[in-house]
Parts: structure tokens; C-alpha cells; sequence
């Protein structure tokens, strides 16, 4: 259906250009144009689907000069042959493009704008979950796969297959597509464990656990998991600006072998005077990082709730955990939220916000990178905006990362790349390209957790919905 | 042939007044599930969303239903469009049984039996012009196709993707016509379809009835009454609120929601809270996953009303995730007015841009962010910040109080929510903090005041400082001589004595 509608739109838009005016006595502006997304000056990796824009005014036609490519259309939309475009990004290191728009029966050239092509590829797959930007439930919840190298999308999990039960999202061990979970919540529900397509529905909960597994990551062999248990209140801001307030009232982080449906403990991540959560396994498989803070008194002391960037060793040989948690960050007057370590080990980028567990909400919310080897912290300036931009994760060559940014209005979340080069400077975000210019606008869908696969996913909702009918594997 | 003529006159004086029966009815009767039945939906004129139908069978269906379905916000086309409909349907299904080889009497009978079922099903809330459609679709292609076998073969996969369960009807009358090649053919189809699943993500039931398959219902004259007295608040006509109120005998809890909204915003509440009982106020309701539907629309009215915009905006993102396909063009207008009141510019863009791709809301798209109304609400917004665990109407009244004190409907409701749960001292509590510097002299207050004052056994100054009305002293010293006598039923003493306070 999806090539259906890409074939009549793409017969539209011939018969639309096959009239579209061309240039003539043009005026050049110095003001740069006024394009969305926002694609001016980014830096975009060579296998990245096309960059189609529109222009924020009512024009009446548009012409693009981008390297070889001359594009002219009727309209504000700028809409990229797929095939011109792979030759361009191929072809081209720094592409300089210049937009000239007709309005009022005036031909406008404006500043022209660049987009460097690095050789370095993002992975290709891309997964995320569909939601309404809506506070404490759920209705028609999907969870896409999208090819950023073309506009190809499937359902891993759709909420018609699933009975409309809720579902949580969709991660990778070490980006590899044959090893991933994702959660589908309520009866019938449990983990959905993908391991090289065959797919176990696990029930990773024992009853001294406050709740199922929440937040998790793959240890590097893909035997182990960690993963949080986390007791999750929705609370409701007064002011208008601030909506929703999400926090925990207990959490606890585990290690799940995967191999043996055990449950491996530590009384230091169990603490109950420590909140814990977000953990992820280090590359090597050598540290548990989570994130730690006190107990406070909830809600009266919400905003006294700031965690740390904490560590604990784990030996994935023996399936231990260590006994000494390091402090790596403790930021005061901030908390630090989902910390996600790039693949070579050498850097980890967090969310951080002013306080709680919930940086989605928290228009404050920012990205920062840390060095691992030197300690020191970038702030990632370029990269965010005055909206919560958070739920990042990492391309498997560690030159990528896409995060979920709200910076265009504050409610709907999009997926943002943003290209992190061998010195480790992040460079400008682009969001994930979409084939209409305009489908950003007309979304009425938040797109969560954002999440790179090095290649597609070997399942897809229809499996799922066979596998719920099964029991779910217990553990103990 | 006069015979013939007379017949042919017949049959259309039949239809002629089945379409009258029709109109008349749906208009007269049932013209508020149209108003619904438009709000649920969100359908945009522009090439992406159109594009969205060929994700589901039955595109060419759903697209034409939806198309018509969003004009039902107009007068008289709600029932105007669903008459046309039912009478293509009628004269499509006539010409498909003549073609079967059924005589004209009995074609006529049997179309005009079918069109009257497939209205019946109009009567439910969820039913959708596209199903209709769907019918109209599968039996107008076959009238296309019937006289070449190759043809009905050809078009019965086709009959599936433009009109969904449509083709069963066409499967159906193409075997009357030629089953030695249309019942391998069918069972293809029926086959083929089972494998569809992956394709367009559906269970297998709706697969094979998309876009849905009516259900015989009678009119759920209740659910009318509930749309009606919603709508009528929603276009603004609140003395039609009020009037239907005031002259119906068996009143709802929707209605007394909206009479009590409408007197508020006119500063009437305490004069008619007690006018009838049980009362809802809907300051009592808490909003979550179980809520039902009509409810949290409600309160997205109420906190509107309130000027709570962060509860406002919460309850109508609720009403429209909970929609079907979570779109609804009325909350989304609401989302776009909360924004606008905010002053948050990009989240109302955001709104009024969807808005502005429909044919109804176009304009108003284009007019709102002038509009003065929202910079005059805007006043009333809660200023302060506080996280709250659920949606204590009581609590978010008071901090709207504490930024605004000129906000009468929120003092109105403050004060009427405690009386109505005869919680006098909440009552006294809140008027000291809000009412003494600018006293709210209203009969009903000062009732109320003169039982937390005769309980105090207060000093005689302190009953010239709350009681202003001395019509209302002097009947609480006769109604403490007759206490619980019904001639004082119109006062709070009696309500306090004898009235029954809301389950919370």
C-alpha cells in the first residue's frame, strides 16, 4: 500500500511539475530561507534518505540548486528524486544549496545554505514507538521500523494485532537487529525477545520485584540483560507550561540471564533508601551504568529528586555483580537521566533536566556527552534546543546519534541525528526525513525512544500477535 | 402502459416518501449523533492524509464517508447527505436485483427492505457513512461489470481494496449471475483476504468486514439527549441549554453538568444549585484511563470554563487519543484555543495548521490567534506551580482563586462543590479566604453562613458581618421553628436537613 501511495503521489507530483514556472529576473536576498525542517547548515551521513523540505510562506513556486540537482516545483514542498539524491550524497562532500521562491509574481534567490556529507554511514534501521503525546494512557499504539535510507516502514508491534495493549519500546544488543526485546504490557503481555528471529515472550519478574522490567540494555554477548523495576506516578503540574511530572516512587535495577531465566541481585542496586534505574551495560561488558539518587519524601520534595551518573562492575563470564558503585557525575541542581555509551566506550551521553526521571516532559531537558577516558563534559550546545531533547542512542560505528527532541512546539516528539566526528564535536541536528515535507505537521503522533539498528529487524507485528497467544517463559 | 406508468409513479411516491420518512426522522429526531459522529473525525484536504487511506482496505469508501461525513457539522446536511446516501444505495441495489434477474416489484421491495436495515444501523453512535459507501461501491461495481465474465473476475480483488466488505456483496450477486466462475472466484478472494494481515495490520474479523458491518439498532434516545445538550453548549447556544433543561422532566446528569456551566459563566450557579437534586457539578468527577468518554469531554468544558488550562488541555488530549484513530477535530480545535490562551505560539501553530487543512475550520483557523476572547482567559490562569498526584477540582480551584480573585466561576464553583457535600466549614473556610474583602451576597451563601454561624453560636457581630440579607435571617429563625417542613424547600437549610449530598 505504501508503494501504491508513493506511485500516485510521485504521478501527481510529475503532473504538477511537468508546468512548473522557472526563474527569471530574480532578486537575491541575504536572509536565509525559510525552510522546515530546519535542514540549513547540517551535516548528514551519505546513506541518509532525501532531505525534503517545504518553505514556511505562501509561495507560489520553488526552484533548488543543490550541487547537480536543479529542482523546480509548483507550490512549497521540495521533494527529491530518491535516485538523484543517493548520486548527489555519493558524488559530493559539501553541498551547497541555493532556494529561489516566486511569490507575488517575484523570483527571490537566498542565501544559499550547506549540507556536508560525511562517508561515515548511520545505521540504516530505525526504530521507535507512535504515541499521542498524552500524559498517564495509551490508545493505538504502534511500534515502526523506518529505513532512514528511504521511507520504507514496517510495524514490529501494532496495537490492532495486540488488542490495544500497551507497548513499551524497542531495543537492540549493540545495535544488532537479531537481538532485541521490546515490552507488550497487560493480559497476555510480557517481553518479546528477539534472538536471530525466534521470538521468546519472557515474564522477567519475580515477586520481590516492585514491578516488571522497565528500563533495560543487552550485556555485549546478548546473554544478560539489566534492567529496572520501577513504580511509576504520573503527577500533574499546576502551571500551564509545565504539564506533566512523571516520577518513581521505588526502583530497583537487576541483571536477567537470558540464557538460564535467573534473576541475578545485588543488595547495591536494590538499596531501599536509593532510588535506582536506567541501566545499561558498558561495550565491554565490564561496568552496570545506572543512574542513582536518596530517597526524598514524594512528591513534597520532588524537585530535591536528582540523581547521579553512577557505575557498578559486572563479569559477564561468571554473571556477577561487583561490590563497589563509582560515582562518575553528580551534578548539583540537575539529575542525570538515561546514560547511553557509545560503542567504542569512549564517550557516554545523558539527558540531563533540573530534576526526576522523566526528562521527556521537562522542557529543560538537555543532551550531554562525557569522555570517558579524560571525565570531561561537553554541554553539546548545537545540539539542543529550549525543549526537552532526550531518549538518545547511539549508531554502531559511534559517529551517530539519534535522540527525540520536542524543539518545534513542545508536544511531539521527532527523531534528531546529530553527528558526533573522530575529535568527538557534536555537529547540528537534522530530523529524521520524512517522504512529505509537510508530514511533520500533520502528525498527530509523537515518535518515542528513538532507537539504530545496523540492519532490519527479522520479525514483524504479525509475529508478535502469534507469540502473545503463547505463555510466557517464567523466571526465578 | 397506463398500468406500467402507474406502477413506475408508485414506486416513486414509495421512495419519495421513504426519503421523507428518512430526512424527517434524522432531523427532526436524531440530528445531534451527526454533530458526533462529524467531531469524531479530523479529515484533512491535503495529498498526505489522503494518502493515509490506501493503508486500510475500503480506501475509496472511507474516503468518500469521511469527506461527507465532516460537512454533518452543517444544518440539515447531516440528514440531507445520509438521505442521498441511502437512496444511491436504494437505487444501486434495485438496478443490481433487476439485473439478477429479480422481477421489478419484488427488486423494488427487497431494495427499499435492505436501505431501511442499513438506516437502522445509522442509528448507532459509531456507525460510519464509509460502511454505507462500502456497500453502494461493491454493488455499483458490479452493475460495471456484470455482462463480462472476465470483468467480474477481474474487478473482485479490486472490490476488496476500494470498498472492503463491499466485495462481499459483489462476491454474492456476481455468483446469481454466474456461479460456475464467480464461487472459485469467491473462494479465492475469501482465501486471499485471510492474508492481507500483514498488509494492512488488521485482525482478522475486521479484515474481512472493514470498514465495519452495521448492527441493527434502535434509536438510543438517551444518547441523543446527551449529544444534544453537549452540542447546543458547544455552538454556544446556552439559552437552548437552559431552556431544554428547564422543560424536561427526566433529566440527566450531562444536562444538570451544562445547565450548571451555563449559569455559572452567567454568575448564576448559587441561584440554581439547588434547584434540582441530585445535582452534578462535575467538580467531584477524577479523570483517568477508566473515565468514560462523554465524561472527560465534560471536564475538558468545565476546566475551560475554570480557566485551569493544564487540566484542560490534559482532559481534551484524553478525549482525543480516545477517539477513533485519536483524532477529533473539535478537541483538536480546544487543543489549539488552550494553546492560544497560553500564549504557547508553536503548540498553537501546531493545531491551527491541521485546522486550517479542513473545509469547516478553515476560516476560524485563520481568525483565532486575533481573537480577544483567549488574551481575556488568559487572565485567568493559574499562576502558581504545585504537582498534584490527581485532578483535586477543589485544590486547582483555589490556586486559580489565589492568581485570579475576580474569577466568579471558579469561586462560584468552589463554593457551591462544598455546599452540595454540605461541608459548611469548607464553605466558611473558602468564602473567609475569598469573599470577605468583596462579599459574594448571594441567598444561598448567606443561607449557608447562617448554619456555620447558628453552630458557632457566633457573637451578633459576627452575624452583621456575614449576613447582608435580613429576608434571609428572618426565614432561618422560622425555618429553625419548623425544621425539615417542605414550604422552606428551596432554602439550604432544607437541602442541609433533608437533601441527599453526592457519593465521593
Amino acid at each position: 500500500m505504501k508503494t501504491l501511495s508513493s506511485i500516485i503521489s510521485l504521478s501527481i507530483l510529475f503532473l504538477l511539475f511537468s508546468c512548473t514556472p522557472i526563474p527569471k529576473n530574480v532578486s537575491k536576498s541575504e536572509a536565509m530561507p525559510s525552510i522546515y525542517p530546519d535542514y540549513a547548515d547540517v551535516t548528514i551521513p551519505v546513506n541518509i534518505a532525501p532531505l525534503n523540505f517545504l518553505i514556511r510562506d505562501e509561495v507560489e513556486a520553488v526552484q533548488v540548486k543543490a550541487g547537480d540537482i536543479t529542482l523546480n516545483a509548483r507550490g512549497n514542498e521540495v521533494v527529491f528524486d530518491e535516485d538523484d539524491w543517493r548520486e548527489l550524497l555519493a558524488a559530493n562532500s559539501d553541498i551547497e544549496v541555493t532556494v529561489t521562491t516566486l511569490k507575488d509574481g517575484k523570483w527571490t534567490e537566498y542565501r544559499p545554505f550547506h549540507w556536508q556529507v560525511v562517508k561515515d554511514k548511520v545505521d540504516p534501521y530505525l526504530t521507535y514507538r507512535l504515541i499521542e503525546p498524552d500524559y498517564e494512557i495509551w490508545n493505538n499504539l504502534q511500534i515502526i521500523q523506518r529505513c532512514v535510507e528511504n521511507f520504507d516502514e514496517k510495524a514490529l508491534c501494532d496495537y490492532r494485532l495486540t488488542n490495544n495493549q500497551c507497548m513499551n519500546c524497542h531495543a537492540t544488543g549493540n545495535q544488532n537487529p537479531q537481538l532485541s526485546m521490546m515490552y507488550v504490557r497487560g493480559p497476555q503481555g510480557g517481553a518479546v525477545l528477539n534472538q536471530n528471529g525466534k521470538l521468546r515472550k519472557l515474564a522477567i519478574k519475580t515477586s520481590d520485584m516492585v514491578s516488571g522490567s522497565v528500563y533495560y540494555g543487552f550485556s555485549p554477548s546478548g546473554r544478560y540483560i539489566t534492567f529496572s523495576t520501577n513504580v511509576i506516578i504520573p503527577a500533574f503540574h499546576s502551571r500551564a507550561d509545565k504539564r506533566l511530572e512523571v516520577y518513581d516512587s521505588k526502583s530497583d535495577v537487576y541483571v536477567a540471564d537470558l540464557q538460564e531465566n535467573r534473576i541475578i541481585r545485588s543488595s547495591l542496586l536494590s538499596d531501599s533508601l536509593t532510588f535506582e534505574t536506567f541501566p545499561t551495560f558498558s561495550p565491554d561488558g565490564k561496568y552496570i551504568y545506572y543512574c542513582a539518587a536518596p530517597h526524598v519524601q514524594l512528591p513534597q520534595e520532588l524537585q530535591q529528586l536528582q540523581y547521579a551518573l553512577v557505575r557498578i562492575p559486572f563479569d559477564e563470564a561468571t554473571g556477577t555483580i561487583g561490590t563497589k558503585v563509582d560515582t562518575l557525575l553528580n551534578a548539583k541542581g540537575s539529575s542525570v537521566c538515561h546514560p547511553r555509551i557509545s560503542p567504542d566506550g569512549k564517550y557516554i551521553v545523558y539527558t540531563v533536566a533540573d530534576y526526576g526521571t522523566f526528562p521527556i516532559w521537562h522542557q529543560e531537558s538537555d543532551l550531554q556527552m562525557m569522555n570517558l577516558l579524560t571525565r570531561q563534559i561537553d554541554t553539546m550546545a548545537i545540539v539542543n534546543s529550549p525543549r526537552s531533547d532526550t531518549y538518545h542512542s547511539w549508531s554502531s560505528n559511534s559517529r551517530w546519534l539519534v535522540f527525540a527532541s520536542k524543539r518545534d512546539n513542545g508536544l511531539y516528539g521527532k527523531p534528531y541525528f546529530c553527528y558526533i566526528d573522530s575529535n568527538g564535536k557534536p555537529h547540528k541536528p537534522f530530523v529524521l526525513p520524512q517522504r512529505s515535507p509537510s508530514f511533520y505537521d500533520q502528525t498527530l503522533k509523537s515518535f518515542n525512544v528513538p532507537e539504530l539498528s545496523k540492519g532490519e529487524i527479522p520479525f514483524d507485528a504479525v509475529d508478535v500477535e502469534q507469540l502473545l497467544q503463547q505463555e510466557a517463559e517464567p523466571f526465578h | 402502459m397506463l398500468k406500467r406508468l402507474s406502477a413506475i409513479h408508485s414506486r416513486l411516491l414509495i421512495v419519495f416518501l421513504w426519503a421523507i420518512g428518512c430526512f424527517g426522522f434524522f432531523q427532526g429526531y436524531y440530528p445531534y449523533h451527526f454533530f458526533y459522529k462529524e467531531q469524531n473525525q479530523l479529515f484533512l484536504w491535503t495529498n498526505d492524509y489522503l494518502a493515509t487511506y490506501f493503508d486500510q482496505p475500503a480506501w475509496l469508501a472511507c474516503m468518500v464517508g469521511d469527506f461527507l461525513t465532516q460537512f454533518y457539522y452543517y444544518l440539515y446536511a447531516g440528514s440531507t447527505i445520509l438521505t442521498l446516501s441511502l437512496l444511491l444505495l436504494m437505487g444501486v441495489l434495485y438496478a443490481a436485483l433487476r439485473r439478477i434477474g429479480l422481477r421489478k416489484g419484488w427488486a423494488f421491495g427487497v431494495a427499499v427492505l435492505l436501505t431501511t436495515l442499513e438506516a437502522f444501523c445509522h442509528l448507532r453512535y459509531d456507525f460510519r457513512l464509509a460502511s454505507t459507501y462500502a456497500l453502494i461501491g461493491g454493488v455499483s461495481l458490479f452493475l460495471c461489470t456484470f455482462q463480462k465474465r472476465y470483468l467480474l473476475i477481474l474487478f473482485s480483488p479490486l472490490a476488496y481494496w476500494l470498498f472492503g466488505y463491499g466485495v462481499w456483496v459483489y462476491l454474492l450477486l456476481s455468483i446469481i449471475k454466474n456461479w460456475k466462475w464467480m464461487i472459485p472466484t469467491s473462494i479465492t478472494v475469501l482465501i486471499g483476504v485471510c492474508f492481507l494481515k500483514g498488509t494492512y495490520l488488521l485482525p482478522t474479523d475486521r479484515l474481512y468486514t472493514y470498514p465495519g458491518v452495521g448492527k441493527l439498532t434502535m434509536p438510543n434516545w438517551y444518547l441523543e439527549k446527551q449529544f444534544q445538550i453537549d452540542d447546543e453548549y458547544y455552538f454556544g447556544n446556552w439559552n437552548k441549554v437552559v431552556q431544554l433543561v428547564e422543560s424536561e422532566e427526566s433529566l440527566t446528569s450531562e444536562m444538570l453538568f451544562f445547565y450548571n456551566l451555563v449559569k455559572a459563566q452567567q454568575g448564576q450557579l448559587p441561584d440554581v444549585l439547588l434547584r434540582y437534586q441530585p445535582n452534578v457539578l462535575g467538580t467531584f468527577y477524577k479523570v483517568g484511563p477508566d473515565t468514560p468518554m462523554l465524561t472527560i469531554k465534560n471536564m475538558n468544558e468545565l476546566y475551560y470554563a475554570l480557566g485551569d488550562m493544564t487540566f484542560c488541555e490534559r482532559a481534551t488530549l484524553m478525549a482525543c487519543v480516545f477517539s477513533p484513530n485519536n483524532r477529533n477535530n473539535r478537541m483538536v480545535k480546544r487543543l489549539a484555543e488552550c494553546s492560544l490562551i497560553k500564549g504557547d505560539t508553536a503548540a498553537a501553530q501546531k493545531y491551527l495548521g491541521l485546522l486550517e487543512n479542513t473545509f469547516v475550520w478553515r476560516q476560524w483557523a485563520k481568525k483565532a490567534p486575533q481573537s480577544k476572547v483567549y488574551a481575556e482567559k488568559a487572565t485567568m490562569m493559574n499562576q502558581q506551580d504545585t504537582i498534584s498526584l490527581s485532578d483535586n477540582a477543589h485544590a486547582i480551584m483555589m490556586q486559580l482563586l489565589d492568581s485570579n480573585p475576580k474569577n466568579e466561576v471558579a469561586l462560584d464553583y468552589i463554593l457551591c462543590s462544598t455546599l452540595l457535600l454540605k461541608d459548611v466549614k469548607s464553605f466558611k473556610r473558602d468564602y473567609d479566604r475569598y469573599c470577605l474583602s468583596s462579599p459574594r451576597i448571594r441567598k444561598l451563601y448567606q443561607e449557608a453562613l447562617c448554619i456555620w454561624l447558628a453552630a458557632e453560636q457566633a457573637p451578633q457581630e459576627q452575624w452583621q458581618l456575614y449576613i447582608k440579607d435580613m429576608s434571609v435571617m428572618q426565614r432561618f429563625m422560622q425555618y429553625n421553628q419548623q425544621r425539615g417542613n417542605a414550604q422552606f424547600k428551596d432554602t439550604y437549610w432544607y437541602y442541609f436537613d433533608k437533601g441527599k449530598a453526592p457519593q465521593i
